[in-house]
């Protein structure tokens, strides 16, 4: 998997709640699941066109706490669908795992990260070293990138597939 | 190199020394699921072929959230849990009306000791941090665990907290375990395992570290354990056969904060909606009516909270217009309150006694919330529609608070009762 993504930069501050902000409330109740119901709701209750603006290598870069909230995966399941990257300055436990499970290619503790871009610039970030590199402004950043372990699961495309490759690995398929 | 006790727990489970942010797959000792998610597991392990659990001898379930059943749905899903457990062999198997609530009777009955590593479907399962065991709590992930043995941890930081000073009268442990994550808050907590010890501890019975281990999940901690000491031993003689491992953290551990906390706080304080760090003292909220109040949860439904409540009821009655739950947490628990006659101070006072596990507290399966009603209970959460509908007002609060505002059929300050 190609871990590093060139696109165009989506600023959001403080405090997304991944419920609501991120993705509607009820999908969550419903506990759906597919991407292709998810993706076009992604950022709904913060921009209701985001969906049909961003596009797959763009970058989505947070600030504090993002995706805070009852830990629920719909959110990013959502910022899967779309085929962006996530570039935060924290994250919750919960939703981390969730960005990992999901398969969101993720720089998950980006100090000041914010203060360095704004929506449309041109970013590159290397999901695998930590390097970020905002092309429109001249500003290159270097962040502690995720575990390989867990960059893994998210090359192979989440929970799901992961799981898969694990039983099959050690033998417990019947 | 100095540790946490949570560093000892984990890397004694891997077999090797730990460093905080690695990525680890520790096997836990124990692995318990509740009632709502054994199908959920079951469907999982066989779309993805697997027909053996890892390890069926470390398994506990409980029937907690959903012990009556009160429709053909959920004696369905009982009777399928049956089977299950069956299928697959899982050794130790709780079904209604047998332990109760499954942060719980674990501890009562002996499968829970220091040093112990867990891992829970289910939040709040680091009430046995109590005994200095860490649980961790998962989601959807306990279908690898249950399948492969393990799941990726990244090993945390911890928070520690030094308890001081001495509590002054009607204030309990629900007070301070809830204006103590209001002060330390969700930026300070979130990732970390929270570590209690410090002067005050051995005045704490194991009840009430319960209670002060199962509020701070609500601000994003991985899980929360207690020091031992001779509470500790006492509480396990009888139940575990020793030698118990003493459990302290080495000087000159690393933390990511460290506070002393006073356990001297001023007044009985209430969670107010929407949030359970969204806490204030009982006179900001008083006077406010309710219609229904509740005792239990895994916060608190120890034979501990049931004398707290019954000492506020006894010789007094419910308000007119209010509904009043009473659920012991476990069936021993339920046992020792009627042997001491605290059953029949709430029965006498007009409460309804319901079988030991979640209570309404498990999203309102049972005694619901009507819309616009306010309710004030021991529960753990007040996110609006935790207790059916969005349109409606859930204050949490000790079970002193919880029994006074009952009898006064508004919210407060339960030391006029005392």
């Amino acid at each position: 998997m190609n871990f590093t993504y060139k696109g165009r930069c989506w600023k959001f501050g403080d405090d997304i709640g991944v419920d609501g902000d991120l993705m509607p409330l009820e999908f969550a109740i419903q506990r759906e699941t597919r991407i292709e119901v998810l993706s076009p709701n992604t950022f709904k209750g913060v921009d209701p066109t985001f969906a049909g603006k961003a596009k797959p290598g763009d970058i989505v870069v947070g600030g504090k706490r993002f995706a805070q909230g009852n830990p629920h995966i719909q959110g990013l399941l959502g910022l899967r669908g779309l085929g962006l990257g996530l570039v935060v300055e924290s994250i919750p436990r919960g939703s981390l795992r969730n960005a990992v499970n999901a398969g969101v290619p993720i720089l998950p503790a980006c100090k000041d990260v914010t203060k360095s871009v704004e929506t449309g610039d041109e970013l590159e970030v290397d999901f695998a070293s930590g390097a970020f590199r905002n092309l429109t402004r001249g500003v290159t950043l270097q962040f502690q990138p995720l575990e390989q372990t867990l960059r893994d699961i998210i090359a192979i495309g989440g929970w799901r597939p992961a799981l898969e490759k694990r039983i099959a690995a050690m033998g417990l398929r019947r | 190199m100095a540790q946490t006790i949570a560093e000892k727990i984990l890397s004694r489970a891997v077999g090797r020394t730990v460093r905080v942010g690695e990525i680890i797959y520790p096997e836990p000792d124990l692995v318990t699921v509740h009632d709502w998610y054994v199908v959920n597991f079951d469907k999982a392990l066989q779309d993805l072929g697997v027909t053996r659990l890892y390890a069926p001898d470390k398994v506990l379930i409980s029937t907690d959230h959903e012990p009556v059943a009160v429709s053909v749905l959920a004696a369905e899903r009982q009777r399928q849990v049956r089977h299950i457990v069956a299928k697959y062999g899982i050794k130790h198997f709780f079904d209604t009306g047998r332990g109760g609530h499954g942060h719980l009777f674990p501890m009562e009955l002996g499968y829970i000791k220091p040093g112990m590593f867990v891992l829970a479907y289910d939040v709040h399962a680091n009430n046995f941090g109590a005994l200095g065991c860490l649980a961790i709590p998962l989601v959807v992930e306990i279908t690898d665990v249950l399948a492969c043995g393990s799941v990726w941890l990244k090993v945390p930081e911890t928070v520690r907290i030094n308890l001081k000073g001495s509590m002054r009268p009607g204030i309990t442990l629900r007070d301070v375990a809830d204006r103590m994550i209001a002060d330390v808050g969700a930026d300070t907590a979130d990732y970390t395992v929270m570590e209690f010890g410090g002067p005050a501890m051995g005045s704490i019975g194991i009840d009430g570290r319960m209670t002060l281990n199962n509020r701070p999940i609500e601000i994003g901690v991985k899980s929360t354990v207690f020091e031992t000491d001779a509470v500790t031993f006492e509480y396990l003689k009888g139940r575990v056969p020793p030698p118990y491992q003493e459990l302290k953290p080495d000087p000159g551990a690393a933390y990511k904060a460290a506070f002393d906390y006073d356990l001297g706080i001023l007044e009985p304080q209430v969670a107010a909606p929407p949030t359970p760090d969204n806490v204030v003292p009982v006179s900001q909220v008083a006077g406010r009516k309710v219609d229904h109040a509740f005792i239990g949860s895994c916060a608190n439904s120890s034979i501990s909270d049931l004398r707290d409540a019954a000492r506020i009821l006894k010789g007094r009655k419910i308000a007119p217009g209010v509904r009043f739950v009473v659920t012991p947490g476990t069936q021993l628990i339920q046992a020792q309150a009627a042997a001491e006659g605290l059953l029949a101070i709430f029965t006498e006072a007009g409460a309804m006694l319901t079988a030991p596990g979640c209570g309404p507290c498990a999203g309102g399966r049972t005694l619901p919330l009507a819309k616009g009603e306010v309710s004030i209970n021991t529960g753990t959460r007040n996110d609006h529609g935790r207790l059916g509908p969005r349109e409606a007002e859930i204050y949490l609060g000790s079970p002193f608070t919880v029994a006074a505002s009952a009898v006064a059929g508004k919210i407060v300050d339960p030391r006029e009762f005392l």
